[in-house]
């Protein structure tokens, strides 16, 4: 999806130019950058199995307080 | 009005001998129990809490007789109140035994869910599909725990505990939050908003934040169990072994203050409103630095007094190196979480603390998804404890993006295996042997009970204790 990952693409963009202002360094703009990539492949993996009955997911869970 | 159930404080120059020969030193027992939530989706009608634990169960109360029973591993399984089922580890002398066990503990339940799923999905369905969450709220508001059990040597009187160590577990949430998204905005703990009181030996009707109960699960004469219950469920290794391993060490500090009878440290640090600074501290995002309120009538910002601790475990540990936990550095952990929230760059402690992590992602999931619902959302933060049926964490850690402290090995290991220098391992060993034999058995914390083919018992009162001694000897070969 090229505007999702447009999104995606701008936001990391935005977070990198961040990071450089504030730590200057070489480092943390790829720590940065690694943490998109991460998220980008988490997102993907989850897309098609994230409960597609959300509301159902969330309600269902309903028990008694514990100790 | 918080009752004190307590069985008095030893005196220090007490010089019985006591069975367990770890008392002068820092050894310590820990145990994390857990009570997982459970529900049915895809079922097309509401399936009851309760029925699907019991099926869940099945397997266990068929061998056991029981839903009360204990494992080859020396842990137990229980199904509590409200339909809870709940694992609690065998006892472990360091935190890293005690995650591998906690880890067990998720497979353990990962397989009954299935199990209970493949044999419920003949009457409810092929999409059917059952969930097991490790955390502490479910969508109604009712909420349940993780609780920590401490060894504390008993010359530590009990107020003694709820001055030093109570602020300590109600700021510790900084970094073993678990988080939730609350009325439009986050909290850093899930169960801050459950809780009242400050210490309390009742557990099911008030609300305490730390128990100590004499129960004899060790000599009653050396040491009480630390109960404590103001500690949110951690999908996070490094969180779950982290609470535990500062804990120990604050322990440490006021046993060992206690000993040479001189200030730990955590004087004056007792909280005005420990309820109250429990609700703050999870508010932390709102307000990084709430001041909370001291009993002496100063205040103090939960990151301040973090720090505090974090100086006489500090202090302690440059004297005691022996007592510092193996496996990562607690120390330079500790200080480099609190520097990263001193930052306000949450997203730095993502791949360590829950509630940094849950967050990252809600927000990673709005960017690519700004349309997405409030259900949407909290299904995904759902998703994230769901040890059964969930993806959001295990994609996390498959991707790198969650710390790993013990792979999968280690924490098969830990399903059939016991600890091999504590008394779960002869009380595991009893159960195996026990099992394989076909006998009729049961087990609490201190006796193994045989009761066909034969009747024998043996009792093991210390838990650091491996000896097997006559009555064990006996049980055994009587199997």
């Amino acid at each position: 999806m090229p505007q999702e990952s447009m999104r995606a693409e701008a936001a990391g963009e935005q977070r990198r130019e961040q990071e450089t202002q504030a730590a200057g360094s070489g480092a943390a703009r790829e720590q940065a950058g690694e943490q998109i990539d991460v998220l980008d492949a988490v997102l993907d993996d989850i897309e098609t199995t994230l409960e597609t009955n959300a509301e159902e997911y969330v309600s269902s869970f309903v028990q008694k307080g514990g100790e | 009005m918080p009752q004190l159930r307590d069985s008095g404080t030893r005196d220090l120059t007490h010089r019985e001998p006591v069975p367990a020969a770890e008392l002068d030193g820092f050894a310590r027992i820990f145990g994390l129990e857990t009570e997982y939530g459970v529900s049915v989706t895809g079922a097309g009608r509401p399936v009851d809490a309760g029925r699907v634990a019991m099926e869940m169960f099945r397997p266990v109360v068929s061998r056991s007789r029981s839903t009360n029973a204990y494992l080859p591993n020396g842990s137990r399984l229980y199904l509590d109140v409200g339909s809870h089922p709940e694992y609690a580890t065998a006892e472990a002398r360091d935190p890293s035994t005690a995650l591998a066990q906690d880890l067990a503990g998720e497979r353990i339940m990962a397989r009954l869910a299935q199990g209970a799923q493949d044999r419920l999905r003949g009457e409810l369905g092929e999409r059917a599909r059952i969930h097991v969450f490790k955390n502490n709220a479910d969508s109604a508001g009712h909420s349940f725990g993780c609780h920590e059990n401490y060894l504390v040597r008993r010359i530590v009187p009990l107020p003694l505990i709820e001055a030093q160590l109570l602020p300590f577990l109600v700021t510790r949430q900084l970094y073993t939050g678990a988080g939730r998204l609350a009325d439009g905005g986050y909290q850093i703990t899930q169960r801050a908003d459950f809780l009242d009181e400050a210490v309390s030996s009742a557990t099911t009707r008030a609300r305490p934040m730390v128990n100590t109960r004499d129960e004899p699960h060790a000599d009653p004469e050396a040491f009480r169990r630390l109960h404590v219950i103001i500690g949110d469920s951690n999908r996070s290794q490094w969180a779950t072994w982290m609470k535990l391993a500062t804990t120990h060490l604050v322990l440490c500090a006021i046993e060992d203050a206690v000993r040479r009878d001189v200030p730990c440290g955590a004087e004056g640090l007792a909280l005005a409103d420990p309820a109250a600074a429990n609700r703050a501290v999870s508010r932390f995002l709102d307000d990084p630095a709430a001041p909370l309120a001291l009993a002496d009538g100063g205040a103090m910002s939960a990151l301040a007094m973090q720090r505090r601790y974090l100086d006489l475990a500090g202090a302690f540990a440059a004297s005691h190196p022996e007592a510092v936990p193996a496996g990562p550095d607690v120390l330079g952990e500790w200080s480099c979480a609190l520097d990263a929230l001193e930052s306000g760059d949450w997203d730095v402690l993502a791949d360590r603390v829950d509630w940094a992590a849950k967050r990252r992602l809600l927000a990673a999931y709005r960017r690519r998804h700004p349309e997405a619902s409030d259900a949407r959302l909290e299904a995904l933060e759902l998703d994230y404890h769901d040890i059964a049926n969930g993806r959001a964490y295990a994609a996390l850690l498959a991707h790198g993006g969650m710390r790993r402290l013990a792979d999968g090995a280690i924490a098969a290991q830990a399903v059939q295996d016991p600890p091999s220098d504590t008394r779960a391992a002869l009380r595991g060993a009893f159960v195996r042997q026990a099992t394989q034999a076909g006998a009729r058995f049961s087990c609490d914390w201190t006796t193994l009970r045989l009761l066909e083919p034969v009747a024998a018992e043996a009792t093991l009162l210390d838990p650091f204790s491996t000896a097997a001694d006559g009555a064990y000897a006996r049980l055994m070969r009587a199997l």
